[in-house]
This record gives structure tokens, sequence and C-alpha cells, in this order.
């Protein structure tokens, strides 16, 4: 178990799962998951952007639904499973990419990259719940993502190459 | 070539940045920390226009853990910034003219203790007028903003006698449009780390689009010599050219030198909205008249430009829209007059398309309503009027010979055939109150930064020690995929493996001055730069393979891994690896190592501003529109775009797709309204950026690849020319779909004003 000493008062015990690792942390009672992933723990990879749960960049999956990071509260978080992009390819053989992830840079679903690990979230969550989704429920799962570089359509190629991997029948 | 992962075949390229980015690896310059880092925070005006009178910066400074609060007196140097003309304070100092203007800025132990000291910093200011619009700023009486007075720059272009031919027209259509005050909308924030390096040089980290120009203006505020700076800009999470101007690198460079530890400044994305540069809103007047044939006779324009409070690149940005307002079309009687006026509104700056896309949406809405008024057919109107081949460039300069204007013509003329035969079977089975349409618009775009500006570039090209053959620009990665491009183009040029190279980018210690990552530039320059070098640096490859393999050197090759053997008539194989390759050049005298400085292609003739180097493109598309919401919702785009040979196809489909975005959000929901000098939005829930719903369910791309015969200048960057177009086309559509009298010149294309001027004239009839 990783065990990060904070002495600061005013917050409280904090356990969780960050990536498949049990945490026990120290939070501020002000402290958001944003800042507990990303300053704490140094999961960069959790973007900051509009901080008012607008543009999905900071989006982390809560018990495998995705959750705004720069809304929720740390505290409401304790006890739960947190996966940041850093951990989507822990499934995989070391070194190994996600499938989504393939998918991204096999579509050219990302450019500046920055709305990437929130969005490749947001399409997990998606293709958890519906592995072959509709247009409609694609349209529907990432509406809470911007990405102002690709216009989205290497996103939705990457959604459906996924789509269709998950349609073969060893798929 | 249709042009799209599958017509691409063997030429689809993942981007080599593609692992480090879907894993969240990729360190952007706002993640980095340091040892010991402080937070910087800045202080920007309470109002859009007062004088100072007092800052007090002693309660702030007395709080625990702040370790800095500056003001105007701690700037050794220069006091200002800004691209062109340095007019912008770093940190004010008795006058502030918009509500992005710093006043103070502070390093703390955290964010929150320094975002707490500024509420402590007490600014006395005494408010003065507003200057709200380049109209209130135009007025007689109006306070002047900067001691040349209210505008920062004019255009004049003349040819013929507009005014007499006028009398020649048999139509005549005057218009006045405008269009809204457009935000970058980067995912990434502007930030970046600050801090010295062991030998005591600054080391700036922060997203630009010009690190040389970085450090060349930050040299000149800090008073010390460039040398002392490295500048380091890639990777960024987006620009579009907000980031090109110099936006917390002052603040984040003074923190360090004042604290002398490591500072980080990232933007919350208000700050970013209320400080940030954004694309100019302009009010552009028309008055275009054609013959009974429907020929182009006479064309008058009248730009005027909100500039916001300070110059950066207004004065280019009024020149690139005044050149391109006759669009490609032969116009012999014309008169363009443009002013970039001052107000105390948020800066604006440069951004994607340069002042064409404001211009270009009103010259095509003018040809729209020519052909409405003569009863020509609007595509036909245009063919009439289209430019050819060899003729010169909008403002009567020498350009590039291209027919890309007529090969896009045609290509667009054959989407509206398809669509035109599709859509009222689509409409059969609509409800009553959809209407569909579809529009088309065409534009040409200039590359480059114009004739009179210097636009210097160049790379270095090298076999490293470690064996990997390395290009090295200082161009910056911002999404748009230069790293790819150059990745393809070196593969191409050596035959190697991408195991072989390393690209080097956007670092001034690292790299030669490849100039600025702007203005669709960067392929000619990249393709340009590594044409010169590649022989150089292959023959002195060979010289040294051959010495050391005593093989004649014309059977050798570069290829997968290294030099390469090929004797005629025998198979090939591999005679030495890269590695070492270079370690036998290190024994040698002679360095693999070549660096070239060249010159953006640029027109003989002076006139300044102008371009050489054009690409043109057309778009089509059908929307639908909801008469009771006032919705429109696009449902296709064809874009046909000639720039050259497609050197990157997931590149160049990017770069259409998310221009046309951008575009979609200039034409339907875009505007960073003020209201008197404030911000009526400051962040992205009320400032409505498109979103996946919004992407048409087809956009197609027609890459005409043909360029002139005997053409030298290579592939021609596509980063803007998907933006220009679709505005115009929208509105055509929409048009189109709501039928006569109803002409759109205002963008974005409100909801409520649709509802407002057309639903009351659907009552009774459905």
């Amino acid at each position: 178990m990783t065990r990060i000493e904070q002495g600061e008062p005013g917050g409280s015990d904090w356990q969780g799962i960050v990536n498949g690792e049990p945490m026990r942390l120290h939070v501020r009672a002000s402290q958001r998951l944003l800042s507990l992933l990303r300053e704490e723990l140094g999961l960069t990879g959790v973007k900051a952007s509009c901080g008012i749960g607008r543009c999905g960049a900071c989006t982390v999956l809560v018990d495998e639904r995705p959750v705004n990071a720069c809304l929720a509260m740390a505290y409401q978080c304790a006890g739960k499973r947190i996966t940041t992009i850093e951990g989507l390819a822990d499934g995989e053989g070391k070194g190994e990419l996600h499938p989504i992830q393939r998918a991204f840079i096999e579509e050219g679903g990302f450019q500046c990259g920055y709305c990437t690990p929130g969005m490749t979230l947001a399409v997990k969550a998606l293709l958890d719940e519906h592995p072959t989704p509709t247009r409609e429920q694609t349209l529907q799962a990432l509406s809470g993502n911007l990405c102002r570089c690709t216009g989205y359509g290497g996103i939705l190629r990457a959604v459906e190459r996924c789509a269709s991997d998950s349609r073969l029948p060893d798929g | 070539m249709r042009l799209n992962r599958q017509t691409a075949q063997g030429r689809w390229h993942r981007r080599p940045d593609g692992k480090a980015k879907t894993t969240g690896e990729l360190a952007y310059l706002t993640d980095l920390t340091a040892p010991g880092m402080l937070y910087g925070k800045v202080l920007r005006s309470a109002y859009s226009h007062a004088r100072l009178l007092a800052i007090r910066t002693e309660r702030a400074e007395r709080l625990p853990g702040v370790h800095a609060v500056i003001t105007h007196r701690d700037v050794p140097g220069l006091n200002r910034f800004g691209i062109v003309q340095p007019d912008q304070p770093v940190l004010c100092e008795d006058l502030v003219r918009y509500v992005g203007d710093a006043i103070t800025a502070v390093a703390a132990e955290s964010v929150e203790l320094a975002t707490y000291a500024l509420t402590l910093i007490e600014v006395e200011y005494e408010p003065l007028p507003v200057l709200d619009s380049p109209e209130a700023a135009l007025a007689e009486d109006a306070p002047l903003l900067h001691p040349e007075g209210n505008v920062l720059h004019r255009t004049s272009y003349a040819r013929g006698d507009a005014e007499a031919a006028f009398d020649e027209c048999v139509h005549i259509v005057e218009q006045t449009y405008r269009t809204p005050r457009q935000m970058h909308g980067y995912m990434e924030t502007e930030g970046g780390l600050f801090s010295y390096d062991a030998d005591g040089r600054l080391v700036v980290r922060a997203a630009t689009q010009h690190g040389y120009k970085d450090r060349m203006q930050l040299a000149r505020i800090l008073a010390i010599p460039e040398e002392r700076i490295r500048v380091v800009s890639s990777p960024i999470g987006g620009s579009f050219g907000g980031k090109d101007e110099l936006n917390v690198q002052p603040y984040g460079a003074l923190l360090t030198m004042r604290t002398g530890r490591p500072v980080r400044l990232h933007n919350s994305r208000r700050e970013s909205v209320i400080a940030g540069l954004k694309r100019h809103p302009m009010r552009v007047r028309m008055k275009t008249g054609i013959d009974a044939e429907g020929r182009l006779l006479a064309h008058e324009v009248e730009i005027v430009a909100d500039t916001g409070a300070y110059a950066t690149l207004g004065a280019p940005v009024l020149n690139f829209a005044t050149e391109h307002a006759m669009g490609p079309y032969r116009i012999p009687h014309v008169s363009v007059q443009g002013r970039s006026v001052y107000t105390n509104n948020g800066v604006s700056g440069e951004f994607r398309g340069f002042g064409g896309n404001q211009v270009i949406f009103a010259l095509e809405g003018q040809m729209d309503r020519l052909a409405a008024l003569a009863g020509i057919e609007p595509w036909e109107l245009r063919r009439r009027n289209l430019r050819a081949a060899a003729d010169p460039g909008p403002m009567g300069q020498t350009i590039a010979p291209t027919d890309g204007a007529i090969l896009v013509w045609r290509s667009a003329a054959r989407s509206r055939l398809e669509a035109r035969s599709s859509v009222p079977a689509e409409q059969a089975g609509d409800p009553p109150w959809l209407r569909r349409g579809i529009g088309s618009a065409i534009a040409m775009h200039g590359s480059g930064l114009g004739y009179g500006i210097p636009d210097p570039g160049g790379g270095r090209l090298s076999l490293t020690g470690e064996g990997q053959l390395e290009a090295a620009f200082s161009f910056e990665e911002f999404g748009q995929g230069i790293v790819a491009t150059l990745e393809i183009m070196m593969l191409e040029l050596f035959g190697c493996d991408a195991a072989d190279l390393s690209i080097v980018l956007g670092d001034t210690d690292k790299a030669p001055h490849s100039g600025s990552s702007t203005a669709s530039r960067s392929t000619t320059i990249a393709y340009q730069t590594l044409r010169e070098l590649q022989p150089r640096l292959t023959e002195a490859m060979l010289t040294v393979a051959a010495a050391a393999c005593g093989a004649p050197q014309e059977t050798l090759a570069t290829g997968p891994g290294g030099i390469w053997l090929r004797p005629p008539g025998s198979e090939p194989r591999r005679l030495l690896s890269y590695r070492e390759l270079a370690e036998r050049a290190a024994r040698s005298e002679r360095p693999l190592r070549f660096e070239t400085a060249i010159h953006f292609p640029v027109t003989p003739d002076p006139v300044m501003g102008a371009h050489f180097l054009y690409t043109c493109t057309a778009v089509t598309v059908e929307v639908e529109v909801n008469t009771l919401t006032g919705a429109v919702t696009v449902q296709s785009q064809q874009h046909a775009v000639a720039a050259g040979k497609v050197v990157n196809p997931m590149g160049y489909i990017g770069q259409i797709e998310g221009g046309a975005s951008m575009a979609l959000g200039f034409a339907l929901m875009e505007d960073a309204e003020m209201e008197g000098g404030r911000y009526a939005t400051e962040n992205l829930d009320t400032y409505l950026l498109p979103g996946v719903a919004d992407t048409p369910a087809t956009l197609e791309i027609d890459a005409i690849e043909e360029l002139a015969p005997d053409d030298p200048y290579g592939p021609r960057g596509i980063g803007e020319v998907g933006s220009v177009a679709l505005a115009p086309a929208i509105a055509a559509a929409v048009r189109d779909a709501m039928g006569p009298g109803v002409w759109v010149a205002e963008l974005p294309i409100r909801r409520e004003t649709l509802i407002r001027r057309f639903a009351p004239s659907e009552e009774g009839t459905r």
C-alpha cells in the first residue's frame, strides 16, 4: 500500500483504489479529486481545462463511471475505484496499449492530445455499457468531452473501429 | 482524390506521438514541476479603462508563503510586448485599457495562497469612459487610447475606378456583414514552468508558436542577452494562433528572476478568456456590381476591425483581410479601405484564417445576393468570374501559378449536383417544420507572412553520435502534426525506418531558427529545408561509408537501419548501421551535420503583405433548419482542397475536419460577447464550442494534388484553409432552406434570430 503522509490539519484520512493500487492519503476538506490525482499523485494524464465540468478534459472513471475530476470532491471518492488514463492499459500485457488507445492512434482520434485522456475514458465507459453503440449512444456518451482540434471525425472513427473489432466472432 | 483512410492505403501513417498522447505519458509544459517550485498568479484589471492612482502590495507581501509581489517597477527592461509593435504593458504603470491588463504578479507556495494574495493587493482606479466598439472609438470626441490615436492601422487598395464603374453595372448589391469575437478555445490554457539551469540561464518552458520570437521579446523585457534564455515551446495542447503572442511568459520569467526559484503559471479558463486573444470582430461593408452577363465590374469594400486594446498582429490581420476581400475572382475595378481600431475590448489577434474568414463570408454573401438579383445560378455566377491559372494575385501581384480555383469549383459543382438530387427525397420524409437547403462557397488563402515581412526559415539535418538521423526545427507541435509530417518526409528522403529518426522541435537550445509555426508555412519550410539538406547529408554519409567499407560510393544508399550496398544485378545488403557510421564519422574531421537558412517563397512585386503561394477550397454543405427552434444542423460537408501533394493523409484529414469544426462554431454558435468592455462569457458553460453531436453525419474531402507544371514549392500547408469557406456555405444553405428574402449577414446565425425573423411568416401556412 502506498502511503503519503501529510501533516496538514483540517482534512481527513482518505482511502481508495487508484489504478488498481490501494492508496491511503491525507486529503484537505476542500480538495477536488483533480487536485488529488494531478498534484498529490502526479497523475498528470488527468488534465485541467475549464474547471467547471464542461469540457471533460479531467474525466476519470470512478467505479467504472465517467466523472469530471474537477467537480468531484476528493472525500466523495473515498473508498472508490478510480481509473485514470495511466491505468487504462493495466489489464493488457506489459507495454501494450488498450484497444481504445490503439484505435485512437490508428484513426487519428487526437491531435494536440490534451482532451485525449478524458475522451478515451469516456469512450471506455461508453463501450463498457454498449460494446457496439449506435451513433446516438456515442454522441450522447461523448457530449461531455470537448475536442477543439479534430472536429471529432477521428474520434468517431476510433469508436467505430473498437465497435467493429468487438463484433468479430473472437473479438 | 477522395481522401480517407482507405484511399490513402499505404500512405496512412500513425503519428509518432500517439503512444505518449493516448497513455497520458506526454508531459505538456503545464504538467511540469520542479523541486522548490512556487506558483504564480497575475492580478488583472478590474476595469476596462481606468487610470491607476495607486497600487499597494504591502499586505500581500506580508502574507506568509508569498515570495514575491511585482509591479511595473520591477520590470528591468522594456515594459512592453507585442510581436510587431510592442505596445502592451507587461505590468501597467498608470493606465489600464482592458480587463486583461496585468497590474501585479505574485509568486507563492501554493496556487491558493497566490490567489489569496491577489485579493490583498489594493489598486485605486479612476474609471475612464469605455470605448466598447470601433464606432465609439472612432467618434470625434473619443478619448485617445494610444498616443497615435485610436486607429492601429489603415489599409487602402484600389485598381481601376470602382466608383465610376458602378455606373456600368446592371446589378449592384450593397450589404454590411458582421462577424463574431471567436475564441481559440484550445483545451490547454496558457502556462508553463520557469526556472534557472545549472549555468544560471533562464529556462522558459511555455507554449508559443515562435520560440525564438519569445526569446527576443523576453530578452527585451528582462534586459538580459537572448543567449541567457532558453525557450522550450513544445508540445502544446492546442493554439490555433492564440498562443503566438506572449501570454504568461513575462510574469513567469520576472517572478523566477526575483525569487531565484522555479515558478509555475497555469491560467484558469477564466483568466485565459479574459487575457487571451480572440478573432477580430469585423464589420465589412461591400458594394459589388456585375454587368448583364454576370461579370464582376466593381467591388468596393470597407472593413472595420475591433482590434481591442493593443496591437499584437492586428495590422497584419487587416492586411490579410484587405488582400482576401477580392477572393478568387477577376474584378477590374476595386477599392478596399480597412481600419483596425483600438477599443477597450479584449485584444484581438492571430487566429487560424487570419482575417480571411471574415471577408470571405462577406464576399461569398455578395456573390449569392448578386446571383439571386440577376437570376443566375450562384455557382455559375462564380464560374463566370473565376481567376485563371496565370492570373495575378488579388492585389495584382505575381503569384505562383495555380488553377486551384477552377479545380475546386468543379469538385463542388459535382457535390452540388449530388446534393440537389438527394435533398428533395430526404425532404419528403421530414415533418413540416424542418427545411433543408444546400449552399457552397469558394475561397483562396495565402500562406506565409507576405511581402515586406521577414519570413525566414530553416533547419538542421544531422547524423547524431548515437546514430540517429536527426531533423531539428524550431517549430512547435501543438497538435497540427508537424512531427508526423517531418517523419514522413524523412522516411521518404532517406528510405530509412522510423526507429532511425529523431525529430527535435521547439527548443531554442536544440534547434535552429525555422521561423514561426503559423500562416500555414511550416510544411513548405520543412519541405524546402529537407530538400536542400538531405542530398548534402546523404553525400557526406556515403563518403564516410565508402571509405570505411571500400565500396564504390555510387553503389551505396541510405536505407532501413543504415547504409546499404546495392550492387547492380545482385541482392542489396546492409553494410553498416547508422550507429557504426556515426562512430566512423566521429573519427574523421567531418561532422555529419548540415544547417541551412532559407526564406519562405515571396512575391517579387512590392505589395505590402501580399502573398505568393495560395491554396484554394470550395465547400458544399447540406443543412437542416428547424423553424420552431431556430436550430441549424449541418448534415453533410464536402470540402475540395487544392494544396498540392498530400504528405500526411491523417494530418490532412484532421486539419480539414478540425478547421471545419472551428468554422462551424464561427458560423453557428461562437461569440465571446462583451458588454461595456467586459466579457459576458468567461468559461465554456456560456461560450459554446462545437461538441461531438455537432459533427456532420458525413464529411468528405476531395484533395486535389495537381500543382502547376514544374511547381518547385512543394506541398502547401493546410492548417487554415479548412476553416475559411464553411461559414458562407452554411449561410447560403440556410437561405436556400428558408426561401427568398432570408439573407444571413451576421455570424453566428443565432437561433433566436432565425425564430424571430422567420417563424412569424410560417403562421397560417403550416
